[in-house]
C-alpha cells in the first residue's frame, strides 16, 4: 500500500530545524525574515511498500513515532498520533497569531537522487516486520509551514529557491493554507503520483562514430556535445590510433568496427586534465628557457633532491606514504571538489570528504583514515552585489560545503583536526573546496609490504560498496572545464555516508585477513580509471558491465563505466581468497560485483554480457595523450598602494598609529580571514578516535560562564595506545600575495604551514624528523593565457625553492586547473578567475606528545618573545586589504615592501623548536606564529582565551604600522616564564637565533601597546609611552564576530 | 591459575564508530575486551543466558549508528530488540553492567530502558556541538558514578537534550528522582537537556547512559588545557574512573 508519513515536532517543544531555516533566511533576506511570525518543519515520508494495512501501522508507530517528542500526521493510518483532529491544522492552532495567514513549501527530492533516510526507513521496517521488502519503494522530503500576514508567493518562492531547496537536487511546490488542512495529499493515488519514479526506458545500445571520415570541425563538435573536455590534437591521436592498420585489424577479429561510445568515454576519462594533469606535465617555453614538465621538474625533482629515508612511496598511489614508527606506516591525501561544490555545495562538501576518505583507504595496502582536514576559499558571506546567472551566494556556499564537511567527516568518526577559511571575492566563480585526510596501517600486512599495490593475471575485479546510478557521469570531465550557466547538473551527486562506513570497516577487516591484493578508489572517471589503472599492474583487464550492480534499470554501458556514483572501491581479489572476500562481504551488509579478471593482455576490454563494447590498447590509453606545449611569462605587477612609512614623515605616521591603533586592532580582530572560527570547529568532531592531544582551539577552564577559546597554529593526534608519537597537521595558504609575486606566495605558504606544524610540537632538523609537505594548486585556466602559466610556473620555483631550503620532500599533491566562471550577470558577459591559490598542507612526526604545545599565555608574569625573524612588510597584509575597503582610515599612502624570507635563519630556528638543536625548548610555555594581521593580532589571539593582559612595547625607529601589522617570514611569538628566560635566551644566543624581548603578561585585562624611546612623556613608563589599549571584551567581541556566522 | 579478568562486550557496526576508544578504556581499567560486530552476534544468535555467562558488561559505544535517521539510536534499538531479543533490564539485574555512551545512550533510551516518558532530540541550539562539559554526578545509585566528583568530559553530538513527556512531566520527574535514576547533571547546560541531564540510570544503578565521553578523557594529554598544567600530562583522565568503577563491581 501506499502511505503518506508527517513527523512534525510537538508543539510544546523548540523546533530547532525550523529554527535554524529563519536563522539561514534573516542571514540571506533580513526583510523576508521579519514577515515570518511563525514557522515549524516537517519530516515526509512517501511510500510504496508491499506490506498490508494492518501490518504497516503497528510497525510505522513502532519506528516513525517517538511520543515524547512527535505528532504524527497520517492520514488516518495513526490518527491518535497527533492532536485532537489528527490533521495539520492542530499545529497550526498553537501558532500565536490569529486567525493567521498559513503557507507550505514541499520539498522532494527529483528521481535517482541518493536518499538515504528513505533507505534507513525500509531497512526499519526490514527490522520490524521481519523480512526483506525487495519491492518496496520510499522517499523523503519535508514540508515548511509558516505564518505571516504579508508573505507572497514570490517571497515563499525565494525562500524555497535560496533556503530550503536546491533546485538541482530537489523541486518543491506551494501548499496554499486549504491544502494544508485538508487531508488529499493522503490519498493512495496522489502518493503514487507523488513518489518519485526514475525512467527506466534508457537503450542497452551502444553508438559507434564514423571516427575515420570526420572533419576537424566534427571531432571538436563530437567532443564538446559529449562533454568530452577533449582538444582537437587529443582527438586526431584517438582519431589515428584507431585508423591504424595494425589497431583496425585487431579489432575487426574481436568483431569492434567503429570506434564506440564506450571506447570514447574511457579515453575521455583517462585523458581528463583532472586525472592526467596534462597542464602539469606539459612542456613549457618560460622565458628563453625550458621546462620538461612542471610536475616533473618541480614536483619530484624537489622531492628526488631531498631524498629522506623515511619516505616509502611518493607520486605512486593515491596518496603519499611516510614512516611512521617501525611499525606503523601513515599517508595523507589533499583533494579539492571546487567544480561539485559551485554547482551544489553541501553535495560537494560530503562527496568531497568521503572520496578523500576513499583515497586513504585505498592508499597501498589500504589504510584507516585517521585525520580530516578541510580549507574552504568562498567570497564573503555579507557580498551584497548581484549575482552572475547559476552563481550562488558564498553565504550559501559556505554553509552547504561545512555541512557537507561536517557530515563527512562525524558521521565516519574521523577527527577533523585542522583547516583554513579564506575569504576573497574573487572566489565568487568558483569557491575551492580542499578536503584532506590522513590514514594509519600496518607496514607489513598478511605479510605484505604496505606500499607496494600488485595485481596478478587472474585476480578478480571485484567493485565494493554504493550501487551505480546515472549521478555523478561526467564529473571528472566536467572540472576540467570552466564552470559557466551551462554547466551539467548530471555531474552532481550526493554521498551516503553509512554504505561508506560499513564499507571502509569492511575492507579494513579484510586487509588483515589478506583477502586481497589490492585496492584503489572508484573516483573521478569511476571504474573506467579505477580498473584502467590497476589494470596496469597486471598488465590488462576484461570488465563485463552487465554484472554491476545498479540502482534502477537503463542504464546505458558508457554510462556504467564512468559514473562516479559514490562510496565505491575496486578491489583485486585472488581467485582463492573470493569465497571467504564475498562471505565476509555479506555478513557486514557490503554488497560486492564480481565484474570480472585482471589479465596480461596489454587491453583494457569491456563486455556488455556477451557483446564486446571496447577493447582499447593500455598503452595507448595511458601513453596516448599528446603532451601539451605551453607558453608562459611572468610580468610583476606595477606599483601595489600600500601603507608605509616615508622616512621624512615619522611624526605624522606616529600621530596616525596612536589615532587609529585601536580600531584597526579591532578592526583586524573581525575580519573574516582572522576572527574566530569557533562557530565552524564546534560542528565538526575534532575529538573522534579519541586521540586528540592538540586542538583547534585552546579553552581556558570550562566553569566560567561564557567559555572563550583562542586559536591553535595546527592539530596533534596520539594515532597509537601504545606510543607517545603523535602526528601534527597544519597548513599554509597566502593567495594574497599571488599578484604581488607567485614565487613569494608559494613560499609564504610553505612557510606558514611549516611554522604552524612547529608551533605544536612538530620534529624538524635532523635527518630522521618526519616533516612533509603537500601541495595542492588551484588555479584559473592557464592554456590560451601565458601570463597565467608564468603565475604557475612562478609558484612552482617558489615551491621549490623554500622545500629544498627547509629540506622537507613533497609527498603528494594535485591541481585543479579550471577555477574560472564564464557567464551572464545581468545579461553582461562577465568572466571570473579565481586567484591563482596554492595550499601547502604540513604532517609531521611529535617526538612525544606530552611535549606538544598551545598558543595561549598561561601566566602573568611571563615575558612575552618575538622569535625569529622581524623583517616585515605591509604589502600583501590583511592591513593592506583593510585599509583599501575601509575609506575612514586615512593613513598615509607610499611605497610599501613586502616581507623576505631568509631561510638559513629558519633553519636554524625551525631546528631548534623542532628538537634537533639546543635542549631548553620544553620551557616555552606557549608559541604562536605572526601571520595574518601581524605581531599585535598575534599578541592578540594568545590572550583571549584566558583573558590574561599584556603590555607590548613596539622598537622605535621603524615604521609602527609595518611591525605592528606587517606579515612576513619565519617569526613567532612565545611566552616564557622569567626564571627560565636567562637559560633560554643564552641558548638562542649560542644558537644564533634572533629574539626580541617584546612584552609582558600582565594580570588587567588589556593590551597595552607602547612604542620605545619616542617623543611626549605624559604617559612615559617603563615599557615606553604608551600608545593604544584595547581591553580583552573588545578583543575577544571583534574576533568572535557573532551573528555575522551561520 | 591466574584469576580471569572481568569481561566485556564491545558492540560494533552500522555507523557505530567508538569501539576502539571505548575498547581502550577498558582495558586501561583491566577488563578482558571483545568488540564484536552486531551481525555477527544476530548471525550466532547470542541470547541472554550466553551474554550473562560470557559477559560481565556490555558497553554501546558512541557513533552515527544509520546515520541517526529516524532519530539518534532508532534504528540501532530496533536492531537490538527485534534482531537479537537482548533484555537488558534482565541482564542488569543478574548482574551485568551496561553503559551507552552517546549514541550507545540514545539507543539505550530508545529501547525504553529509562522508561517511555523520556525522550532525547536535537540540542536546542540546533547545532552539532563538540565541546568539553563539566558534569556532576547526582546520588549514589549508579555504580559506574560511585566516588566521583564533579569531572570535565567532552560532549560530540548533535542529538542531546534529554527531554521529559510533557504530559507526566512532574510525576515522572519525582519518581526517577526517587529511584536514583537522574544521576549525571551538566554545570551549566549547553545542550538544553530538561534538568540539565547529562545522563540517567536505572533503578538497580547499573545501566548507565551518559552523552558526554567518558572513554575521550582516559590519558592526560587529551583535555583542552593540560598544556597549562605539564605536570599532569601523563596521569590517566578523569574518565577513567567510572571504567575502573565497573571493574570493582565486576570483580
Amino acid at each position: 500500500m501506499f502511505a503518506r508519513i508527517e513527523i512534525a515536532v510537538r508543539p510544546d517543544l523548540i523546533d530547532s530545524t525550523a529554527q535554524g531555516l529563519l536563522r539561514s533566511i534573516e542571514l540571506i533576506y533580513p526583510q523576508l525574515r521579519s514577515q515570518i511570525r511563525w514557522a515549524r518543519y516537517l519530516d515526509i515520508y512517501w511510500l510504496d511498500l508491499p506490506v498490508s494495512r494492518e501490518e504497516l501501522i503497528p510497525a510505522l508507530s513502532e519506528i516513525c513515532w517517538d511520543r515524547v517528542l512527535q505528532w504524527v500526521f497520517t492520514g488516518n493510518l495513526m490518527p491518535a498520533a497527533a492532536g485532537k483532529t489528527g490533521g495539520l491544522q492542530d499545529l497550526m492552532e498553537v501558532a500565536p497569531y490569529r486567525p493567521g495567514r498559513f503557507y507550505g513549501i514541499e520539498r522532494r527530492f527529483r528521481s535517482g537522487v541518493t536518499d538515504c533516510k528513505s533507505k534507513s526507513l525500509i531497512e526499519a521496517l526490514e527490522i520490524v516486520l521481519g523480512k526483506k521488502l525487495t519491492q518496496a519503494r520510499a522517499s523523503s522530503g519535508g514540508l515548511l509551514v509558516m505564518e505571516g500576514p504579508s508573505l507572497d508567493e514570490d517571497a515563499l518562492a525565494r525562500i524555497a529557491r535560496d533556503i530550503l531547496c536546491n533546485e538541482t537536487l530537489e523541486t518543491w511546490t506551494l501548499v496554499p493554507e486549504d491544502g494544508l488542512k485538508k487531508n488529499e495529499r493522503f490519498h493512495q493515488e496522489r502518493i503514487k503520483y507523488d513518489l518519485p519514479k526514475v525512467q527506466t526506458r534508457g537503450s542497452q545500445a551502444v553508438e559507434t562514430f564514423a571516427f575515420g571520415q570526420m572533419s576537424e570541425a566534427e571531432l571538436e563538435t563530437l567532443s564538446q556535445k559529449r562533454l568530452l573536455a577533449l582538444s582537437l590534437r587529443e582527438m586526431k591521436a584517438i582519431q589515428s590510433y584507431f585508423e591504424d592498420p595494425q589497431v583496425k585489424e585487431k579489432r575487426s577479429v574481436l568483431g569492434l568496427a567503429q570506434p564506440t561510445d564506450v571506447e570514447l568515454e574511457v579515453i575521455a576519462q583517462t585523458w581528463s586534465e583532472h586525472c592526467k594533469h596534462k597542464i602539469f606535465n606539459a612542456e613549457v617555453r618560460h622565458e628563453g628557457q625550458v621546462i620538461d614538465g612542471l610536475f616533473k621538474t618541480f614536483i619530484v625533482g624537489t622531492t628526488e633532491q631531498i631524498k629522506k629515508p623515511w619516505l616509502l612511496s611518493v607520486f605512486k598511489d593515491n596518496g603519499g606514504i611516510c614512516v611512521f614508527d617501525d611499525e606503523d606506516a601513515f599517508c595523507v591525501k589533499v583533494e579539492t571538489h571546487n567544480s561539485s561544490s559551485a554547482l551544489e555545495p553541501f553535495g560537494g562538501g560530503l562527496t568531497g570528504m568521503l572520496a578523500v576518505n576513499r583515497d586513504i583507504l585505498g592508499c597501498g595496502l589500504g589504510a584507516k583514515p585517521i585525520f580530516n582536514t578541510d580549507v574552504f576559499c568562498v567570497a564573503p558571506p555579507d557580498y551584497r552585489e548581484s549575482l552572475p546567472d547559476r552563481i550562488t551566494h558564498p553565504r550559501r556556499i559556505l554553509s552547504g560545503i561545512r555541512r557537507g564537511v561536517e557530515n563527512g567527516s562525524n558521521q565516519s568518526g574521523i577527527p577533523t583536526v585542522n583547516g583554513a577559511l579564506v575569504f576573497d571575492e574573487r572566489y565568487l566563480g568558483k569557491p575551492l573546496v580542499y578536503c584532506g585526510s590522513g590514514g594509519l596501517m600496518p607496514r607489513i600486512s598478511a605479510g605484505e609490504p604496505c606500499e607496494v599495490k600488485k595485481v596478478t593475471p587472474g585476480d578478480r575485479i571485484c567493485m565494493v560498496g554504493g550501487r551505480v546510478g546515472k549521478d555523478g557521469i561526467h564529473g571528472a570531465t566536467f572540472s576540467s572545464l570552466a564552470f559557466s550557466d551551462q554547466s551539467p547538473t548530471s555531474a552532481v551527486q550526493l554521498g551516503d555516508v553509512m554504505t561508506q562506513k560499513r564499507m571502509a570497516d569492511f575492507l579494513l577487516e579484510a586487509r588483515d585477513l589478506g583477502l586481497y591484493r589490492a585496492i584503489t578508489d572508484n573516483g573521478a572517471g569511476g571504474l573506467s580509471s579505477s580498473v584502467g589503472e590497476m589494470a596496469l599492474l597486471s598488465g590488462g583487464a576484461l570488465l563485463d558491465v552487465s554484472l554491476i550492480k545498479t540502482k534502477y534499470l537503463g542504464i546505458k554501458p558508457f554510462e556504467l563505466v564512468v559514473s562516479e556514483s559514490q562510496e565505491r572501491m575496486t578491489v583485486a581479489v585472488p581467485p582463492l581468497q573470493l569465497s571467504g572476500f564475498l562471505s565476509l562481504a555479506e555478513r557486514r551488509g557490503v554488497e560486492v560485483s564480481d565484474l570480472g579478471e585482471f589479465n596480461a593482455t596489454g587491453n583494457f576490454e569491456i563486455f556488455n554480457g556477451p557483446v564486446r563494447v571496447a577493447c582499447l590498447g593500455l598503452k595507448f590509453l595511458h601513453e596516448g595523450v599528446p603532451r601539451m606545449e605551453l607558453n608562459s611569462r611572468w610580468t610583476p605587477p606595477a606599483q601595489i598602494p600600500s601603507v608605509s612609512l616615508p622616512e621624512e614623515n615619522g611624526n605624522r605616521v606616529l600621530e596616525s598609529f596612536k589615532k587609529f591603533g585601536n580600531p584597526v586592532l579591532l578592526d583586524l580582530m573581525a575580519r573574516p580571514n582572522i576572527a574566530s572560527k569557533e562557530w565552524l570547529i564546534r560542528q565538526y568532531d575534532h575529538e573522534a578516535q579519541g586521540t586528540s592531544v592538540i586542538k583547534p582551539l585552546h579553552t581556558s577552564a570550562p566553569e566560567s560562564a561564557r567559555v572563550w577559546s583562542g586559536p591553535n597554529d595546527a592539530g596533534v593526534i596520539k594515532p597509537k595506545v601504545t606510543s607517545d608519537l603523535g602526528i601534527a597537521v597544519g597548513c599554509g595558504i597566502q593567495p594574497k600575495l599571488s599578484e604581488i609575486d607567485p614565487y613569494l606566495m608559494a613560499q609564504a605558504s610553505v612557510d606558514e604551514a611549516v611554522r604552524n606544524v612547529l608551533c605544536v610540537g612538530a620534529e624538524y632538523g635532523a635527518p630522521e624528523s618526519v616533516l612533509a609537505l603537500l601541495d595542492n594548486f588551484c588555479w584559473s585556466d592557464p592554456i590560451h593565457d601565458s601570463e597565467k602559466m608564468g603565475a604557475l610556473v612562478r609558484a612552482c620555483q617558489g615551491l621549490q625553492d623554500a622545500a629544498v631550503a627547509l629540506s622537507t620532500p613533497l609527498i603528494s599533491g594535485k591541481d585543479s586547473m579550471k577555477n574560472n566562471y564564464q557567464g551572464k550577470r545581468k545579461g553582461e558577459l562577465v568572466s571570473i578567475s579565481a586567484p591563482p591559490t596554492l595550499l601547502i598542507t604540513a604532517v609531521a612526526r611529535v617526538a612525544d606528545v606530552k611535549q606538544a604545545r598551545t598558543a595561549d599565555f598561561k601566566s602573568a608574569g611571563d615575558i612575552i618573545y618575538l622569535l625569529g625573524h622581524s623583517e616585515f612588510g605591509t604589502l600583501g597584509s590583511e592591513l593592506n586589504s583593510m585599509i583599501s575597503q575601509s575609506p575612514q582610515f586615512q593613513l598615509l599612502t607610499g611605497e610599501a615592501r613586502a616581507g623576505r624570507p631568509s631561510w638559513s635563519l629558519a633553519r636554524k630556528l625551525y631546528s631548534w623548536m623542532g628538537g634537533s638543536q639546543g635542549k631548553q625548548q620544553f620551557r616555552l610555555k606557549s608559541l604562536h606564529d605572526v601571520s595574518e594581521g601581524g605581531l599585535l593580532v598575534a599578541v592578540a589571539e594568545c590572550l583571549i582565551s584566558r583573558g590574561l593582559g599584556a603590555s607590548v612595547w613596539l622598537p622605535s625607529g621603524r615604521d609602527p604600522w609595518e611591525v605592528a601589522y606587517g606579515e612576513g617570514f619565519h617569526a613567532f611569538v612565545g611566552s616564557v616564564a622569567p626564571d627560565d628566560a636567562p637559560a633560554l635566551e643564552a641558548e638562542w644566543d649560542e644558537l644564533g637565533i634572533p629574539f626580541q624581548r617584546v612584552g609582558n603578561v600582565e594580570t588587567h585585562d588589556r593590551m597595552e601597546i607602547y612604542l620605545r624611546g619616542s617623543g611626549s612623556t605624559t604617559t612615559q613608563s617603563v615599557y615606553g609611552n604608551l600608545v593604544f589599549t584595547a581591553t580583552i571584551p573588545q578583543l575577544r567581541s571583534a574576533w568572535s564576530k557573532e551573528g555575522y556566522w551561520e | 591459575m591466574k584469576p580471569q579478568n572481568p569481561r566485556v562486550i564491545v558492540i560494533t557496526g552500522d555507523g557505530i564508530l567508538g569501539e576502539q576508544e571505548t575498547a581502550q578504556a577498558f582495558r586501561l581499567a583491566k577488563f578482558d575486551v571483545e568488540i564484536r560486530h552486531l551481525n555477527d552476534l544476530i548471525q550466532e544468535k547470542l541470547g541472554m543466558d550466553e551474554l550473562c555467562r560470557r559477559y560481565s558488561a556490555i558497553a554501546f559505544p558512541g557513533g552515527f549508528s544509520f546515520g541517526d535517521d529516524l532519530g539518534a539510536g532508532k534504528i540501532l534499538a530496533l536492531k537490538l530488540v527485534y534482531q537479537l531479543g537482548w533484555d537488558l533490564p534482565t541482564y542488569a539485574s543478574r548482574g551485568g553492567l551496561v553503559i551507552g555512551i552517546a549514541n550507545g545512550f540514545q539507543a539505550l533510551i530508545r529501547m525504553g530502558i529509562f522508561g517511555k516518558d523520556i525522550s532525547i532530540t536535537n540540542n536546542s541550539i540546533g547545532k552539532f556541538m563538540a565541546l568539553w562539559t563539566k558534569v556532576t554526578p547526582v546520588g549514589n545509585r549508579c555504580v559506574w558514578l560511585r566516588g566521583i566528583g564533579t569531572i570535565d568530559l567532552p560532549i560530540r553530538h548533535a542529538e542531546g537534550r534529554i527531554v521529559i513527556g510533557a504530559s507526566r512531566r512532574a510525576e515522572t520527574l519525582a519518581k526517577m528522582e526517587r529511584l536514583g535514576m537522574t544521576c549525571l547533571k551538566y554545570e551549566g547546560n549547553p545542550v538544553g537537556s530538561d534538568e540539565n541531564l547529562a545522563g540517567l540510570c536505572d533503578a538497580t544503578g547499573r545501566i548507565l547512559g551518559l552523552m558526554p565521553h567518558p572513554e575521550g578523557y582516559v590519558r592526560g594529554t587529551a583535555h583542552p588545557e593540560w598544556t597549562a598544567h605539564r605536570g599532569r600530562a601523563g596521569a590517566p583522565g578523569m574518565g577513567l574512573t567510572l571504567f575502573e568503577n565497573a571493574f570493582r563491581e565486576a570483580m
